[in-house]
């Protein structure tokens, strides 16, 4: 475990988190704690998640890292190349697939690439390329309400991925599925993330999820929203079935629904 | 008991068909006079008569002309000022109340106004069209525009959108099931501003039409270019309905 954690720390910080903080005003105009000053860091392609109970500031955090929150104190850097570019660094993987339901899933996965202006059989190109990857070859035409609520995750997924952006966030992106489903897609996510080698957070409220993806593991508590504890899941890859017997896999849970008591 | 086979069409037009034959049974059997109550044929025949001269084309050309003109810049500008009233709240709070004067104001009070600003000819009756037909799409605008998924926003800021990229991309078509409501509306509206208008000026149109027919009691006429208007409305209904289909099929099944 040890030898791990010198390894991530070896590699260079892709998402740094210095004392981020945000506060928000309350119904009554009180100021509410979302996120007390939360310090962290992400190594380059590590697979980090964050878990914990509603409304302790996971989800806050992840939109922080996003931009699509400014925090109220503190401040967010990526890695050095990253931060002149301004444009499409991270890709977010929503709640709700929030696909546009006029477009077919291959239209939906070239979107960002059709309105960045890319050559159009280059972004065809891409498109069928990641629905390959998410296992939806087959389904280019078909529309958002013709999908399954697993396919439109995974179209999602790819939407994400279809501009190659070096992070990828995802805010408890299979919370609303079925447990099969949810598993499957776990271990597609992982194949994913070993293909494409992304930085990754992942936001869920399932300890058995953020043990069998994560390199590592973030357990927030609320109110204020603090990072209680984080563990490095020193299991081996690639993760499968094996994994899930693994004793070691399951001190890990207990170790997490521990600290979120 | 056998089970109903027939599309909704043919009920429609039967259902027509019987109080067409009603009417025209009544009016022979109880003679009533054709200046009080014209029997269908009689005004089938004056519908035929205005078609054999040519004129049927003049007056309805001249009426969908205006419809289609004043349609056009009345959603032109209800979407326009839909769209900026939801970009600010203030400015929709400062134009609230005048939109809301302007809207309440009853229309046929202002149709002489605009026949003073813009003559006797086509402007005045466009005008008067676009007056009716922009609220509706504004509002319809509005609402569609106010009522989209937060999620949207979001995902135009993941993605870096330019805000006319996010109007036209994303918000405008996430909003169409709204503003068709405003475009129903607008459609039934255009076709009362259009006869409106041709009421008080001109010597064109199905409005001038039911003028001249009223003031020299040709009723069959009258009924004529009523039951015209009434399908043209019909029309225009059916066009939007199958834009509608179209446009927005991916929003009824889901």
């Amino acid at each position: 475990m040890a030898a791990m954690e010198t390894q991530l720390a070896a590699r260079a910080p892709m998402i740094s988190i210095d004392q981020v903080a945000k506060r928000f005003a309350g119904p009554s105009g009180e100021t509410i704690d979302a996120l007390a000053p939360v310090s962290l860091t992400v190594a380059r392609g590590e697979f980090l998640s964050i878990v914990g109970p509603s409304g302790c500031g996971k989800s806050t955090l992840l939109r922080l890292i996003a931009g699509l929150d400014a925090p109220s104190s503190g401040r967010i850097a990526l890695a050095e190349e990253f931060r002149e570019s301004a444009r499409r660094r991270i890709g977010f993987v929503f709640q709700d697939p929030v696909l546009l339901p006029w477009l077919s899933t291959l239209a939906n996965i070239r979107f960002p690439l059709d309105t960045a202006g890319t050559d159009r059989a280059e972004a065809d190109a891409r498109a069928h390329h990641l629905l390959d990857l998410v296992g939806l070859a087959g389904f280019a035409d078909a529309l958002p309400h013709q999908l399954s609520g697993g396919m439109r995750q995974r179209a999602s997924i790819a939407r994400a991925l279809s501009y190659d952006p070096p992070i990828l966030l995802m805010d408890e992106p299979f919370g609303a599925l079925d447990l099969l489903t949810r598993d499957r897609l776990n271990d597609e996510l992982l194949r994913i993330w070993e293909e494409t080698r992304k930085t990754v957070v992942f936001v869920t409220h399932s300890v058995e999820e953020a043990a069998y993806l994560s390199d590592r593991v973030a357990v927030m508590s609320p109110r204020p929203g603090i990072v209680k504890a984080i563990h490095t899941v020193d299991l081996a890859r690639p993760r499968g079935e094996a994994t899930k017997l693994d004793p070691r896999f399951h001190a890990l849970m207990a170790q997490f629904r521990k600290d979120l008591r | 008991m056998t089970a109903r086979t027939l599309p909704p069409l043919v009920d429609h037009a039967l259902g027509l068909g019987a109080v067409l034959v009603a009417w025209q049974v009544y009016v022979v059997a109880a003679q009533v006079p054709a200046y009080l109550l014209p029997a269908p044929a009689a005004v089938g025949d004056a519908i035929a008569n205005l078609a054999a001269s040519g004129a049927l084309w003049l007056h309805l050309a001249h009426t969908l002309g205006n419809i289609a003109a004043g349609l056009a810049l009345g959603t032109a500008l209800g979407l326009a000022a839909g769209a900026a009233l939801a970009r600010s709240v203030r400015l929709e709070r400062w134009l609230e109340g005048p939109i809301l004067i302007l809207q309440t104001a009853p229309k046929i009070a202002l149709a002489p106004l605009f026949v003073i600003w813009f003559g006797l000819g086509a402007a005045s009756k466009v005008a008067l069209i676009v007056s009716l037909t922009a609220f509706p799409v504004l509002v319809a605008t509005l609402v569609g525009l106010r009522g989209l998924d937060p999620a949207l926003r979001d995902l135009a800021r993941i993605l870096d959108l330019s805000p006319a990229q996010k109007l036209w991309r994303i918000d405008l078509p996430a909003a169409l099931p709204d503003i068709f409501v405003g475009f129903r509306i607008a459609a039934v509206q255009a076709v009362v501003g259009a006869v409106l208008g041709e009421w008080m000026s001109g010597k064109f149109g199905l409005g001038y039409l039911m003028t001249f027919a009223s003031a020299t009691y040709r009723t069959p006429l009258l009924f004529a270019a009523v039951a015209l208007t009434v399908m043209l409305g019909l029309a225009l209904h059916l066009a939007l309905a199958a834009a509608e289909r179209r446009l927005i099929r991916w929003s009824g099944a889901s």
